[in-house]
């Protein structure tokens, strides 16, 4: 059975969470109107800005240029940035999956290249799984890389990556032998600079208009055996390891935050009963999930594996962060001014079909929980 | 009580429990006999003292023992007995009982006829005892007894948040029975076999019962929250954030564990009812989703739009 364990945050944490929120009292970008959606804000000024003041990397060690912190002090950062809507795209991925993924299973030579620039908040990382014909079924990737002197040429079409046109490198799952009876063998992970020539890179505009995704293409693209991610033919089984990271944090249930607080200063008039059950739903639900998030955190922080536990809070909070704009939108007082509520509602449901899509759908997290509960 | 010693207490409640408390004894219960022997085991056990301020337990260790209770439906009106005799210094085996005071009546008493003596609460945390009463009896939606007393009220002094620790006990009770039907519906679809297969093997069963256990763990993680919080100055706030969001989590997951039961599971003869019943009722008694939520939506407004988030992240 899945359990999620109580947790306290460490003591240190307090002070951390004053620090972050002066910080962000005082280091806002002017003009920029908080969103609390991680994929909403590429700002790489900011997050060096960040990086500058040690808050990227918190749970890498000081020696590659982390904060040398724990889990739950990147938890408080992420947090709390999340919560203010500040801009965090740019460094996200770096952040949260592929700085730990290095320290875990990099080589000494690309922790020592790669790591003290994605802590300085200077080098972006893009995820690289989907493809056209690819989407749950990862398995299915037909991007190739061939093993030729001293490292592999890579062909083949990453399609939806996030900020390819504006990051530095992807770290792309890849086919490095054929499909055998076994689907998941023969993956695995390269280290890709996306800045190369042979990198055909496509931004693709999205419903609510923004250019945010891209097709990736490569042509014969060369990677040094050097940038190979872990073992070769091990792929599938990272790519599952990282999804304890990619799918358990707070970016799982406040995309839509800054809706609620639009929503609370619409009441100038104090709520009636039924508008403050509205106001104390969205609480609770938030409440519980950040409990649930904080379980995941602590097995994360005892170098557990959390993947089945990570999808549970992904998809109950995936689910929450699209129903509570609604639940706002229906219990907002009818004669308020609504101009600033209405903005971040349009960028909330605009943005909303997309939660239960990226880093994996609603019905593929369903089935990853009914495995946990045995029933696969 | 270190974590430790409250996991052994807890594990062997659960011996006790699952030894005696089955779906022969519900049915008994059920039909109007008060169950002696479970009564004696309990407190044999001492259990029923285990809240009283000199039983060198915490009170969370007590709500850990009602999450035990609720897992198998105990038809004992144990938070009563726990609470009755922590504020009435109690230190025998009587049978106390608490209902909800509303003007001069006291609603939903369980067991009120057996009780030796019967305690009112009200929502500003007063208690009171209740004598020289008539009482009117009722029983809620698990047709456990649910007596409607009207009689001479005495104040009893306690520092107690007795209200919200009454609300308490009824998430936690509900956290425990929802971790059970889960458990019960999980062996149920990998026994019932249709079109030559176990259901658990259907995406739609299998994609239900990811819900239900999304919900379970969420409504023990608010649990928890609540329990965390006793004694400090945000455990009103916490037991109305539990006490909503188990109740969301109660109406989604017996909803699905009894679709996922079929016919069978609607019948009497099975024991899911016994769960999901007490589950309705827990869900409405000492305040419903909708009272928590918006004494906890009234207090976020007094505070602020810009103060929310710090209310949400300053949980221990
Ligand atoms: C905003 C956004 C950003 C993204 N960023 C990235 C990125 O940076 N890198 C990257 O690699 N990918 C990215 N993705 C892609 C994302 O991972 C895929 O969209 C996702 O895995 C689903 O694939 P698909 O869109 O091809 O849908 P499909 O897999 O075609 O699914 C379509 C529908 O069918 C359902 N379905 C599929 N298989 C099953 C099944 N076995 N049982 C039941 N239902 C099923 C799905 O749940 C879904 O509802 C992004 C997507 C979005 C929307």
């Amino acid at each position: 059975m899945l359990q999620f364990d109580p947790v306290q945050l460490p003591d240190s944490s307090h002070a951390l969470r004053d620090e972050i929120r002066q910080f962000l009292a005082a280091n806002m970008p002017s003009g920029h109107r908080p969103n609390s959606d991680f994929l909403s804000g590429h700002n790489p000024q900011f997050s060096e800005l960040l990086g500058t003041h040690g808050y990227i990397c918190m749970n890498i060690p000081v020696e590659y240029g982390g904060g040398g912190r724990s889990f739950f002090d990147r938890y408080v950062v992420a947090e709390e940035l999340l919560a203010a809507g500040a801009p965090v795209s740019a460094h996200w991925f770096s952040d949260r999956q592929f700085a730990p993924v290095l320290m875990q299973i990099g080589t000494e030579q690309q922790r020592k290249k790669y790591l003290p620039d994605m802590c300085a908040g200077k080098s972006y990382f893009s995820i690289g799984m989907s493809e056209p014909n690819s989407g749950s079924d990862l398995a299915a990737i037909r991007t190739s890389a061939t093993k030729v002197d001293g490292g592999w040429r890579v062909n083949g079409t990453k399609l939806w990556t996030t900020y390819a046109h504006l990051n530095h490198y992807m770290i792309a799952l890849v086919r490095t032998a054929p499909v055998s009876e076994n689907r998941h063998h023969g993956m695995s992970q390269l280290l890709i600079d996306l800045h190369d020539d042979s990198v055909d890179i496509r931004p693709i505009k999205n419903m609510g208009g923004d250019e945010d995704f891209n097709e990736v293409v490569f042509n014969d693209t060369y990677v040094p055996d050097e940038d190979v991610i872990g073992e070769i033919g091990n792929g599938w089984n990272q790519c599952t390891a990282e999804l304890g990271y990619e799918r358990s944090g707070s970016e799982r249930f406040l995309s839509t935050f800054r809706v609620y607080i639009e929503f609370l200063k619409l009441f100038t008039d104090p709520p009636n009963d039924l508008q403050a059950a509205a106001i104390g739903r969205i609480a609770s639900n938030i409440m519980a999930l950040r409990r649930m998030s904080l379980s995941v955190v602590g097995m994360l922080e005892a170098g557990k594996m959390p993947s089945i536990e990570a999808a549970l809070v992904k998809e109950l909070g995936n689910n929450f962060e699209k129903i509570m704009p609604e639940i706002a939108r229906l219990a907002a007082p009818l004669d308020a001014d609504k101009t600033e509520f209405n903005r971040t509602y349009r960028e909330s449901i605009l943005l909303s079909p997309s939660t239960t899509l990226r880093g994996g759908t609603r019905e593929i997290l369903r089935g990853v929980i009914a495995r946990g509960l045995g029933l696969r | 009580m270190s974590s430790e010693l409250q996991q052994i207490m807890v594990e062997s409640t659960e011996r006790i429990f699952s030894d005696t408390v089955d779906k022969k004894l519900l049915d008994a219960v059920e039909s109007g006999e008060f169950p002696q022997q479970l009564w004696k085991l309990i407190c044999e056990n001492g259990f029923h003292l285990l809240a009283t301020t000199d039983s060198g337990a915490d009170l969370a260790d007590a709500f850990a023992v009602l999450r035990v209770a609720g897992r198998y439906a105990v038809p004992i009106p144990l938070a009563e007995v726990l609470l009755g005799n922590r504020w009435l210094d109690g230190s025998d085996d009587n049978l106390i009982s608490i209902g909800e005071r509303s003007g001069d009546r006291t609603l939903t008493v369980p067991w009120a006829q057996q009780a030796a003596r019967c305690l009112a609460v009200t929502p500003d945390n007063r208690v009171f005892e209740i004598s020289d009463y008539q009482s009117t009896s009722g029983r809620n939606i698990a047709f456990e007894p649910r007596d409607t007393l009207s009689g001479n009220f005495t104040e009893i002094k306690t520092d107690d948040d007795a209200y919200e620790l009454m609300a308490l006990s009824r998430l936690s009770l509900a956290s425990g029975a929802l971790n059970r039907v889960l458990e019960l519906t999980i062996q149920y679809v990998g026994e019932r076999e249709q079109f030559g297969r176990p259901i658990a093997k259907f995406q739609a069963v299998q994609h239900n019962l990811a819900v239900a256990a999304a919900e379970v763990a969420a409504a023990t993680r608010a649990c928890d929250g609540a329990v965390e919080a006793i004694g400090e100055e945000r455990f009103v706030l916490e037991v109305a954030a539990g006490k909503g969001r188990v109740g969301e989590a109660i109406t989604v997951v017996t909803e699905i564990v009894h679709q996922l039961h079929g016919a069978m599971g609607f019948t009497h003869e099975h024991q899911l009812h016994h769960f999901t019943r007490r589950l309705w009722s827990w869900r409405e008694e000492f305040g419903g989703e909708s009272y928590w939520q918006s004494r906890l939506g009234h207090h976020l407004h007094s505070l602020g739009a810009d103060s929310v988030w710090d209310f949400i992240a300053s949980a221990k």
